[in-house]
């Protein structure tokens, strides 16, 4: 299939494994669903030490199977991306580890507390899950597809981090203040999770009209603002005074004064060269190379174990 | 003979329940939280996976024991976020501080756990106390499928070049399993109330005649259970390693931080 023929085709769920897809779309398609599974990953390192953390045992379960879900996540996606093949999932792991495989700009800020759980839990997951409900009908099937069950694990995600947001804000004024310190934090983050306006981005172009890609940055954080800005106030969070945030009353619509965020930091995490970055790209390296070990043996047990009984395979 | 619920125990039968119910509880509690420390760290997805659905069901099964136990008059507070370290019993072999990449060792301390849990878990089915006899079915689904998950790893990890990453394992590990089976004070009590039918003697028995074997089929060395010193902290008695002082540290740490009102029940979980 020529470019043309593709972007004249684009829409919800057109092309799978079946067309013979030009290697420009197979390309980017590969970047962004790489990208979306090394950011479930990535995620889970940041969330994990707090499965130990979690202040009651059904929190604990609850957080241990939200970390569980990410993981399963990224291999859904892993999936999906190696089915525009381009490259396999161990390409894919290993470029992670070496520190090539570009993520989340939230998840390269590691957490030192309880009081930032929930800013993932609750703002960024909220964030992503308004972008990956759009993706329900991106133009690659396998990736949509994936889209059906993250989504509808995310909701309960979203939920548990509700929860945990409502618990801090309705428990001692001690909470409240760190849990409000903690949203200044992030709130910038959060915002930037979004990317900049369209016209910095440079792959939204041919990812809109390929039809991977159906909202631009722009309409997915205007969307996330108006959900959010007015949940964070209900639970007592105020918005800090930077980025500067102008409300649009006659149209309903929230502004972001861009000049206000950190875009030097943005750009560097964007290069994998952040001081966070490389604390968690060092400890996903270091782990995997922990248990290298072990996938090596597997594969030796799996080539002295092939051939031997085929007819017992399965 | 049956037991009634938690209300109509004497003391001494309420003693016996108790102590038989913390051990269960503890046990599970504790592999579960150290069985979390893989989540994200295991060596494929798919492994990881895997060991999350084993922590989350331990987790579960401890829910249900101390369940059990808050029936009973306690709280969670009580049973586990402001409950003395040093009055916990479960076995020193759960509360063992993994070494960083050693799968060798997650690996077999599950298969020795679960194979005693299986065989406990059937000492359960016919409890005199109908509020355990009710939990076991579920427990013991579990329980089949962690140990043929460990079965199943030990068969990959033997026999190659790693091999004696499992040996060191079944070194280190195989003292603290025998205090699975560990006598508390009321284990007479235990036994004669029906609580349990069978004794902890003849448990590890079962436990040694299918553990010994399997291991030994994979070329490991096995130490002599007889001559096995047991080590000076069984957990059993609430004795402790250093390691149990610094997890249950670590464990209660945000919730100490936080001085909730109480621990929150979220409902919907299985």
């Amino acid at each position: 299939m020529d470019l043309d023929t593709v972007k004249e085709r684009a829409g919800p769920r057109q092309f799978s494994p079946k067309d013979d897809m030009p290697q420009e779309y197979r390309e980017a398609a590969t970047r962004m669903i790489q990208f979306h599974a090394n950011s479930e990953v990535m995620g889970g390192y940041l969330e994990k030490p707090f499965i130990r953390q979690a202040p009651s045992l059904d929190r604990k379960l609850a957080f241990s199977a939200k970390v569980q879900d990410e993981i399963g996540h990224a291999q859904l996606l892993y999936r999906a991306a190696e089915s525009l093949g381009v490259k396999t999932r161990d390409e894919m792991l290993d470029e992670l580890a070496e520190g090539k495989g570009k993520f989340l700009n939230c998840f390269h800020y590691p957490m030192k507390t309880w009081y930032e759980v929930p800013m993932i839990g609750f703002f960024v997951d909220g964030a992503a899950m308004r972008r990956q409900a759009t993706l329900k009908s991106t133009s690659w099937e396998p990736y949509a597809h994936a889209m059906d069950k993250v989504c509808f694990e995310e909701g309960f995600h979203v939920k548990h981090g509700e929860d945990m947001l409502r618990e801090l804000m309705t428990s001692s004024k001690a909470n409240q203040e760190r849990t409000q310190e903690a949203f200044e934090e992030w709130w910038p983050r959060v915002i930037q999770f979004f990317g900049p306006v369209n016209s910095q981005s440079t792959h939204h172009g041919f990812a809109a009209e390929v039809g991977l890609k159906t909202k631009s940055n722009d309409e997915l954080r205007q969307a996330f603002l108006n959900t959010y800005i007015p949940k964070a106030e209900r639970y007592g969070l105020e918005i800090p005074d930077t980025p500067e945030i102008i409300y649009h009353e006659d149209e309903g619509r929230y502004e972001v004064v861009e000049e206000d965020l950190d875009w030097d930091q943005f750009w560097t995490i964007a290069k994998n060269d952040y001081d966070g970055s490389y604390e968690q790209i060092g400890s996903r390296a270091d782990r995997q190379e922990a248990v290298e070990w072990v996938r090596e043996q597997m594969d030796s047990y799996e080539t002295a174990h092939s051939g031997t009984a085929p007819q017992a395979a399965d | 003979m049956s037991l009634d619920g938690p209300h109509s125990l004497t003391p001494d039968e309420r003693d016996a329940v108790e102590e038989l119910l913390f051990r269960m509880a503890d046990d599970e509690y504790v592999a579960a939280e150290r069985y979390i420390e893989w989540q994200i760290f295991a060596p494929t997805l798919e492994s990881d996976l895997a060991l999350s659905n084993i922590a989350q069901d331990e987790f579960g099964h401890a829910r249900l024991w101390y369940d059990l136990l808050q029936d009973m008059g306690y709280s969670e507070q009580e049973c586990i976020w402001e409950r003395d370290p040093a009055t916990w019993t479960h076995s020193t072999l759960v509360e063992q501080p993994f070494e960083e990449g050693d799968w060798a060792d997650a690996i077999l301390r599950s298969y020795l756990y679960d194979t005693a849990e299986n065989l406990r878990m059937e000492a359960l089915v016919d409890s005199s106390y109908p509020p355990i006899a009710d939990r076991v079915a579920k427990v013991l689904a579990e329980e089949r499928y962690h140990r043929e998950h460990a079965q199943s790893w030990l068969e990959r990890l033997t026999g190659g070049e790693h091999h004696e990453k499992v040996q060191a394992a079944v070194d280190r590990l195989f003292p603290y399993a025998l205090t699975l089976f560990a006598a508390g004070p009321n284990e007479d009590a235990i036994v004669e109330l029906g609580l349990r039918t069978e004794n902890l003697d003849d448990l590890r028995e079962e436990w040694l005649e299918i553990v010994v074997p399997f291991l030994e089929s994979l070329d490991l060395t096995v130490p002599e259970p007889d001559e096995v010193a047991l080590p000076e902290e069984t957990g059993r008695d609430a004795s402790h390693t250093d390691a149990w002082f610094d997890l249950y540290e670590d464990f209660t740490h945000t919730y100490n931080e936080l001085e909730l009102e109480e621990p929150i029940r979220l409902r919907g979980e299985g």
